[in-house]
Order: C-alpha cells, then sequence, then structure tokens
C-alpha cells in the first residue's frame, strides 16, 4: 500500500467518531432547542399547578444553597488542615485522602441509599430539605475538598516562606499568603460543586422529594421538588406529559449548571492571566 | 544540620560581622541556602529538619525554647532567590510586616512604607500606584520591593539568597548599588553565585564545600591570597 493512500485512511478513521460525536451533540441540541418555545416569563414563575416550574427553581435552589452553606465550611477546613497543617505524607493524611477518593467514586443512587437509611430512618429526618443537604453534602464535599486542596497546592512555597520569614505565624502565613492567592480556585470548585449538585437526581429521589405535587417547603423539615426530580417525576409520572414541557425544565437545568460552569470558568482565566508565577 | 538522613552541614563555625556584608559562595548544592535559613529558622518550616548547634545573635541562641520563630525573623529578615511578593498591593507588602508585630496607626504605617521605598530606592517608581497588585510590577521591582518589606520590620540583619539570580544586568546593579547602602545600617548576609558581585559588594567572603565551611576571611584577601587549595581552584574557576 502507498504510504499516502494509508494516511488517507487513517485521517478518515479518525474523522468518522469525530463526526459521530459532534452529530450526537448537534441532534442534543436539537432537541433541548425544542424547549426554547416553552421558556417565557410564565413558565419560569408560575406554579406547577398553573403548568410552571416555579417551584422545581425554587427547590433547585433552596438544594444547593444549604448543601452549599454545609460544604464549604467543612470542604475548606479540612482541605486547609490536609495541606497546611497535616504532617506531610503522614499515615493518616493517606488514608483521609483515600477515603476522599473511595466517596468521590461511590455512585449517587448508593449514596441516595445510604442518605435515606442514614438521615431520613435513622436520624429521623424524614423525606425532607434537610436530609437532601445533607446527602448531596456527602456527594459535594469530595469535590470541595480536592478542589479546595489542589488550590492548595498549586500555591508555590515562596509565598509561605514570603510571611513567614517576616515573622508571620503559621495561621496568619495561610490566611494573608496562601488563601487570598488560592481563592480563585476554591470559588472555581465551590462552583463546579454546585453545577454537580444542581444537576443530581439519584441522591435526592429518595431523601428530599416525593411524587405527590406540592408547593414550596415552609421548613427544611418538609420534602422538595427540584428541576431534576419534577423532570423525572413529568417523565415516569404524569402519563401524556408534553415533552415540549419536559425539554423546557431540561432547558432550564442546562441553563443553570452551564452558568455555574461557565462562571468558575471565566474566574479562573482571569486569574491566570492577572497573576502569574 | 540533617535533612531526614541527609547530613548537609558540618560543623559551621562562622563568626559574621555586624554592620558589614558578608558574602557566602561555593559550588550548587553545598548547602548554602540551607546555611541561610537556619539563621532564621525558616529552616524549620522542611520536613524532616533536623538541626544540631546554636546560632548566636547578640549572644542568645535563636534556637532557645525562649525565643519564638517569630520573634527571631522579625530581628533577622530574609530576601529570596525568586521575588516572591504576596498576593497584596505594593502598599500592603511593605506595610505587611509591621502590621504583624502590632503597628496599627495609619500615619505611622505610611512612613514606614515610604521610608522603606525609599531605601530599596523604589519610592519614584511607585509612588502613584502604591494601591496596584505587587504582581504588576517587574521581576528587577519586585525584588527591590522584597527588599523594601525586608527593610520595613527594621531587622537587625538581612539573608539574601542570591537576589540577582533571577535579575537582568541593570536591575542586578541597582540592587547591588542597594546593598552597599544598606551596608551602613544592617548586617547583611547574602548569597552569591557569582564571585565578581561577591568581590563588588562584600566586606567578608566565606567558601562552603559540601556542607563545609572551608575559608572565611576578608574579601580581599579570600580573593588574592587563599589560604585553602579548594578556594583557589574555586575562585579561579577550576570548578563551579
Ligand atoms: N528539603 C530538602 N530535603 C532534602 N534535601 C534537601 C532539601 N533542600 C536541600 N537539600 C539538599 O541539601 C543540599 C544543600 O542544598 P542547598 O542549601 O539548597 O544548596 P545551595 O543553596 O548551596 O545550592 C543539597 O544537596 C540539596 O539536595
Ligand atoms: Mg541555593
Amino acid at each position: 500500500m502507498r504510504p499516502e493512500f494509508k494516511d488517507k485512511i487513517m485521517h478518515v478513521l479518525f474523522l468518522v467518531p469525530t463526526l459521530i460525536a459532534a452529530g450526537m451533540l448537534v441532534m442534543m441540541l436539537a432537541f433541548m432547542s425544542e424547549g426554547i418555545g416553552q421558556i417565557s416569563w410564565r413558565f419560569l414563575s408560575s406554579s406547577i399547578f398553573e403548568g410552571g416550574i416555579f417551584e422545581p427553581i425554587m427547590g433547585t435552589f433552596f438544594l444547593f444553597l444549604g448543601t452549599v452553606l454545609i460544604t464549604m465550611p467543612i470542604g475548606i477546613f479540612a482541605a486547609i488542615y490536609l495541606v497546611e497543617y497535616a504532617p506531610r505524607d503522614s499515615k493518616f493524611v493517606r488514608i483521609v485522602d483515600q477515603a476522599i477518593n473511595n466517596l468521590a467514586g461511590v455512585p449517587s443512587i448508593v449514596i441516595g441509599l445510604f442518605g435515606y437509611t442514614f438521615f431520613c430512618k435513622i436520624l429521623g429526618l424524614g423525606i425532607s430539605l434537610v436530609a437532601g443537604w445533607l446527602t448531596l453534602t456527602l456527594m459535594m464535599l469530595p469535590i470541595m475538598i480536592r478542589g479546595t486542596e489542589e488550590a492548595l497546592r498549586m500555591i508555590p512555597q515562596s509565598f509561605r516562606e514570603a510571611a513567614m520569614a517576616l515573622g508571620a505565624t503559621k495561621w496568619e502565613t495561610v490566611r494573608d499568603a496562601v488563601l487570598p492567592a488560592a481563592m480563585p480556585g476554591i470559588l472555581t470548585s465551590i462552583l463546579l460543586g454546585v453545577a454537580r449538585v444542581a444537576g443530581e437526581t439519584a441522591a435526592i429521589i429518595f431523601t428530599a422529594s416525593v411524587l405527590t405535587m406540592r408547593g414550596l417547603p415552609r421548613t427544611p423539615l418538609e420534602p422538595v421538588t427540584s428541576l431534576t426530580f419534577y423532570l423525572f417525576v413529568l417523565l415516569v409520572a404524569i402519563p401524556k406529559t408534553s415533552y415540549k414541557v419536559a425539554f423546557g425544565v431540561a432547558l432550564v437545568l442546562f441553563g443553570i449548571v452551564f452558568l455555574f460552569s461557565a462562571i468558575a470558568t471565566v474566574i479562573r482565566m482571569y486569574y491566570r492571566r492577572k497573576w502569574k508565577w | 544540620m540533617w535533612y531526614g538522613r541527609k547530613h548537609v552541614l558540618k560543623n559551621i563555625n562562622i563568626k559574621i560581622p555586624e554592620k558589614r556584608v558578608t558574602a557566602i559562595i561555593g559550588p550548587s548544592g553545598c548547602g548554602k541556602t540551607t546555611f541561610l535559613k537556619s539563621l532564621n529558622r525558616l529552616i524549620e518550616l522542611v520536613d524532616g529538619v533536623r538541626v544540631e548547634g546554636e546560632v548566636l545573635l547578640d549572644g542568645v541562641n535563636i534556637y532557645d525554647s525562649q525565643l519564638t520563630p517569630t520573634e527571631v525573623r522579625k530581628r533577622v529578615g530574609m530576601v529570596f532567590q525568586k521575588p516572591n511578593p504576596l498576593p497584596k498591593s505594593i502598599y500592603e507588602n511593605v506595610a505587611y510586616g509591621p502590621k504583624l508585630h502590632g503597628i496599627r496607626d495609619k500615619e505611622e504605617l505610611d512612613k514606614i512604607v515610604k521610608e522603606a521605598l525609599m531605601a530599596a530606592g523604589l519610592w519614584d517608581e511607585v509612588k502613584d500606584r502604591l494601591h496596584d497588585s505587587a504582581f504588576e510590577l517587574s521581576v528587577g521591582q519586585q525584588q527591590r520591593l522584597c527588599i523594601a518589606r525586608a527593610i520595613a520590620v527594621k531587622p537587625e540583619v538581612i539573608l539574601m539568597d542570591e537576589p540577582c539570580a533571577s535579575l537582568d544586568p541593570i536591575s542586578t546593579a541597582k540592587v547591588e548599588a542597594l546593598i552597599r547602602e544598606l551596608r551602613e545600617e544592617y548586617t547583611i548576609v547574602i548569597v552569591t553565585h557569582s564571585l565578581q558581585q561577591a568581590m563588588r559588594i562584600s566586606d567578608y567572603t566565606a567558601f562552603f564545600y559540601y556542607g563545609e565551611l572551608i575559608e572565611f576571611g576578608p574579601t580581599k584577601k579570600i580573593f588574592e591570597e587563599p589560604e585553602h587549595e579548594l578556594t583557589y581552584r574555586y575562585i579561579t574557576g577550576q570548578f563551579g
């Protein structure tokens, strides 16, 4: 076979999968665009009892707000401890690291099952917003700790030396030299965590939401519905759902997740350009 | 001085003269940085480090449990090989040390910052942009900012670890001029890779080789009539 010919074949061989992938994306976008006609102020702001999706939007918001408030302090403190305080390569750190990795790899439905058994039943929180927060925390925590750890480890040792050499204590060094420089990275991991939580379904199916249609929770002990869960309900429980509504919900969900990821990317790019070290 | 099992500094006995510039020379990896960091206890940041012996500052051992590292580092400042401004404004970089040590008064801080920047020969270049990020300065300016930052704490000793290694010739000349001026008020210990630089700026020179102090004396003497064969070979460029 002539080498030029062989090269052409290889060219095609690499091109075809690219086209398939691109084609699938385009098709998905085409389907999603079905939902565009659905999106209107009325759709977004009226209750599910009137064909809108106000409760699922607010529910998604409540869910990730609470989860972030619980996860952020725990995740950031744990990461600071692991990177700045714990003796490097200690056995304890290795075990914790391994545990975090394992937690990150657990399928969300299994986390949901655990959340249901532990938070809803054993702790008696029932199927509720707060049980949802705690379960989602289990999902977001590994992302948060990993991301923050990474952001802290990216800070060159010379930053710490700079503060230390002026007589700063350990904590002053972390506060003034390390954290400000790591902040963009930490923020990015929070936003990526939020994107993950906002798109999560399996973890809240058993823990935070119920199939009956209901309004917004009045206390954290009441169930809540989210965009993901509402989509699930539309497809499996309500006969003759118009696909247009389902795609409308999907589009809003996609928009929210995309927004958070995009903000995270912009922050990262901005700081990368501003601080070169 | 050990890193884990590795014995890095052996039996170093040196009396660094006050208010003079002492240059440390020697091939890469001979322990110059390690020596410098053991003079302000920065060495303790490295895991698995073990220090034996004492470092006397005005007759007091800085490793004495009575002293905290913070107190030691307030009196013994340091400038690093690569400029390392803090992620703060130019002003805040210089004011940071004094703030750590309890100075809160705005006017007093302003005064310290101005004096330190002037002493570092940076004031005219930055006086209109004190609140810009320190990362916006050129590398040479950043290094002078780091010197200003060290001065602002009013230390007795300033340690410099190859402060010109990442600078261009013009910035290097500025920093060297600066060191000559600071000599009046501070005890300076400077590590340098450049023998010419050691000759130009130092009063005394110490030659290190594989963790040992081979020779120490007035710079003129070290470069003109060294006592050790090794020193002679090093300064005549027979090994690096
Ligand atoms: N953190 C560390 N852990 C283990 N060994 C180190 C560490 N830092 C430096 N060393 C070793 O100690 C020796 C002296 O290093 P250093 O003081 O940096 O030399 P110099 O500044 O003269 O080039 C080198 O052999 C180096 O490999
Ligand atoms: Mg060195």
